[in-house]
């Protein structure tokens, strides 16, 4: 039995299908990359993936004890709260999920530590996307979904991103990502939408 | 109740009252509106003696559109921030409506101690029965807080919200508004303290069945 079992999975919005028929299972330490144009449905399938979106046809099964803290996401187009500063969406998300906040850990780990303190308002894009990092490993998930995870960074923050995937995928974690270009990301397995 | 779901209750919570203390959007709009509509009605009935269905009606409507103009907002802001999709990975969905109907029980409550105070002196409203007053405050802040929380959890998500937000609002507040009309009445001098009573009675029912049904509503909604 595999960490993820994607079963017949669809997607339609009207009459347009983005995606149909995608089956797979994937298991411990997988690293699966989505490839495709603008609008080819790539976030469509790892928000369908992290049960943010009901399926048209099909199913996924995440083989997690708790989807809050065994599956993670870091989306482009997940906004943070403006007035709550870093630190502070380390802690909420800590107390959502039961888990523990370790914001000193992660803060460092993303090179945030300087502006913990600031307002999700004041950041950055790029800011805002090593927070939306530190906020997906928090409870050492068992897979890892990151949509887009290099936009709006510079090239260190492309370069954490991807020593931090191959750091969670070294430790057994499935990383799904999404990439509108064959960069340099560590998979292994490769899906392309086409419609 | 388990410490995990008051762990995130509070968090909820306190996320509210964080953003709320830091942006003031909530208590300002409100706020705002109940205090101009409160000297409107001073202003306009400085030479009248209101009666006191008048001033209940009155009254009852500034707190009712006060109400309506911030609470469903504990939601809809959620989805028009783009937050809506981080609260959905990391929370439980009755996490998530306890914790907001908790901070807007707040929010009303403030609402209306500041509207009541200043409706009183500035209408010149004479209060009959304090008991009946305060217990009618009460159950109002209570069934306001669940009844319009609850319609703005069931259309956050919707794409026409403001106006889908009105219409299922309509049909759950104007029972609502009879009940509480009823309650104030009484209050600033209608005759039939136990009848009063019953009505302030009827709007906590309202509120505890706003809140209690609430949470699995909004559990059906809270994915697309």
């Amino acid at each position: 039995m595999g960490v993820l079992e994607v079963s017949g999975l669809g997607k339609r919005y009207g009459d347009r299908w983005l995606f149909r028929n995608l089956s797979f299972d994937l298991g411990r330490g997988d690293a699966l990359i989505v490839l495709g144009r603008n609008g080819a449905g790539k976030s469509t399938l790892l928000k369908a993936i992290a049960g943010l979106l009901v399926p048209s046809e099909g199913k996924v099964t995440a083989n997690v004890p708790d989807t809050r803290t065994g599956l993670a996401l870091s989306a482009l187009e997940m906004s943070l709260y403006p007035s709550l500063t870093l630190r502070e969406h380390l802690r909420l998300a800590a107390d959502l999920r039961g888990c523990p906040s370790r914001e000193e850990e992660l803060l460092a780990k993303v090179g945030l530590t300087h502006a913990a303190n600031l307002a999700a308002s004041k950041i950055s894009t790029g800011m805002k996307a090593r927070l939306k990092l530190a906020l997906a490993i928090q409870p050492d998930p068992s897979i890892l979904i990151l949509d887009e995870p290099g936009a709006g960074m510079d090239e260190a923050g492309k370069d954490l991103v991807q020593s931090i995937c191959a750091e969670q995928k070294e430790r057994g974690v499935l990383v799904l990502a999404t990439n509108d270009q064959r960069e340099k990301l560590l998979g292994t397995l490769e899906l392309e939408l086409v419609n | 109740m388990p410490d995990s779901w008051s762990n995130e209750i509070g968090a909820v919570f306190r996320k509210e009252i964080q953003s709320e203390l830091r942006s003031k959007s909530g208590l300002i709009t409100s706020g705002l509106f109940g205090i101009v509509s409160v000297v409107a009605i001073a202003f306009a009935t400085w030479t009248v003696k209101l009666t006191p269905t008048v001033a209940a009606g009155l009254f009852w409507i500034t707190l009712l559109f006060s109400s309506m103009i911030s609470l469903p907002r504990a939601f809809t802001v959620e989805e028009e921030l783009g937050t809506g999709d981080l609260l959905r990975l990391m929370a439980r969905p009755h996490s998530v409506f306890w914790g907001k109907v908790l901070f807007n029980l707040i929010l009303v409550a403030v609402t209306a101690v500041v509207l009541g105070t200043l409706f009183l002196v500035l209408a010149q409203i004479h209060v009959a029965n304090v008991g009946v007053l305060i217990v009618s405050l009460l159950g109002s802040c209570f069934a306001l807080g669940g009844g319009v929380t609850l319609s703005g959890a069931l259309v956050a998500q919707a794409a026409n919200r403001n106006a889908l937000s009105a219409a299922i609002a309509l049909p759950l507040l104007v029972p609502l508004t009879a009940i509480g009309v009823s309650a104030l009445r009484v209050a600033f001098g209608d005759p039939g303290v136990a009848a009063g009573i019953q009505a302030a009675i009827g709007l906590v029912c309202y509120g505890v069945v706003s809140v209690a049904i609430g949470p699995y509503l909004f559990a059906a909604v809270w994915k697309t």
